[in-house]
């Protein structure tokens, strides 16, 4: 069952949406792929990371997507540093 | 023209190339369009076409940027190019290269550059919806273009240099600065092919980015200097001077 956790975008700009573990997943998922870890890898990677996230998100009614993406981050860096360094940085690239 | 005679404008073309090689916006952008690739698993021989076609783009814009506008102040100034225009181009160096001092990196972590955070975000979108050769070449071409704020001073300084030249070593001297301005592109498709991963490549890149910034910049300045010193101190100096 869908977590009814509402959460409010990057800067508030864009309307908020329901959390989504799939879409949570895969950007972890390409996170991991694109340094190379073996697809099997990434997919346990993911599962467990989104698991943890899931936990901390369960317990609040509304989250931004940029804690989101600290705590994806944290979770991700005890699994594969390399993977959470290119996920936590992707918007700062540019 | 002899090639002792055209190695010291071909130097400075050089230093000009590596001065334009030291801005970072189209790194960014085929780092980021390597990853996403990769990150959707697109296979090797689609993700080599993707990195060419982009390093292409970059270097035919850079190609034409600088023979556009060496052909501009060859039919603007027939004769020769007088003070006021040499005058420019070291303003022109000097003030870019302060600018980059102060403004090219934001202070936040990451490599986040000074491009407004909108054209960002779209370039940031296009590079990682790159799926076709087209879309990569555009992306190289609109990264050069975006820079332009900054790559206009090295490729004012180059271009003026590039009148001195007879048409042979002007041909030569396009090619060099092409190929040096767009060394980093190829250094990162290198180490992307050879299985590098892209969070060792932009951990350096985030490391070094305060280092790449002051070169970056004090190059201009000297590039500056030095156009100052030969072409407008020396003629001001010998009364050769045509305002």
């Amino acid at each position: 069952m869908p977590l009814a956790v509402d959460v409010v975008k990057r800067y508030g700009r864009r309307p908020m949406e329901k959390f989504d573990e799939s879409k949570l997943k895969q950007s972890i998922y390409a996170a991991c792929l694109s340094i190379k870890t073996p697809a099997g890898e990434a997919d346990s990677t993911s599962s467990a990371v989104v698991k943890s996230v899931i936990v901390w998100v369960g317990a609040r009614p509304t989250v931004t997507s940029s804690d989101i993406r600290r705590v994806t981050s944290t979770h991700l860096e005890r699994f594969h540093p390399d993977a959470a360094y290119i996920y936590q940085h992707q918007k700062s690239i540019l | 023209m002899t090639i002792t005679e055209a190695i010291v404008p071909l130097a400075i073309i050089t230093f000009a190339a590596l001065c334009h090689a030291s801005f970072q916006l189209s790194t960014s952008m085929l780092t980021m369009l390597s990853g996403h690739a990769i990150g959707r698993q697109t296979a090797r021989r689609k993700l080599a076409r993707l990195i060419t076609a982009f390093i292409l783009g970059a270097a035919a814009t850079t190609a034409l940027l600088l023979s556009t506008l060496a052909f501009w102040l060859d039919r603007t100034f027939t004769h020769s190019i007088p003070l006021y225009v040499w005058s420019i181009a070291t303003g022109l160096a000097v003030g870019v290269g302060i600018s980059v001092w102060l403004i090219y990196y934001r202070r936040k972590p990451g490599t986040t550059l000074w491009i407004p955070r909108g054209f960002a975000n779209l370039l940031a979108r296009r590079s990682k919806k790159a799926d076709t050769s087209a879309e990569a070449f555009t992306l190289g071409f609109t990264g050069v273009i975006a820079e332009i704020l900054f790559v206009i001073a090295p490729l004012t300084i180059a271009a003026l240099i590039l009148l001195r030249l007879q048409p042979g070593w002007q041909l030569a001297g396009v090619a060099l600065y092409t190929l040096l301005a767009i060394t980093p592109l190829l250094i990162v498709s290198s180490l992307v092919s050879m299985g590098q991963k892209l969070s060792r490549i932009q951990k350096w890149r985030e490391a070094n980015k305060r280092f790449l910034q002051f070169i970056a910049g004090a190059g201009l300045i000297v590039l500056g200097a030095y156009i100052y010193v030969d072409h407008i101190l020396a003629a001001t100096a010998l009364g050769l001077g045509e305002l």
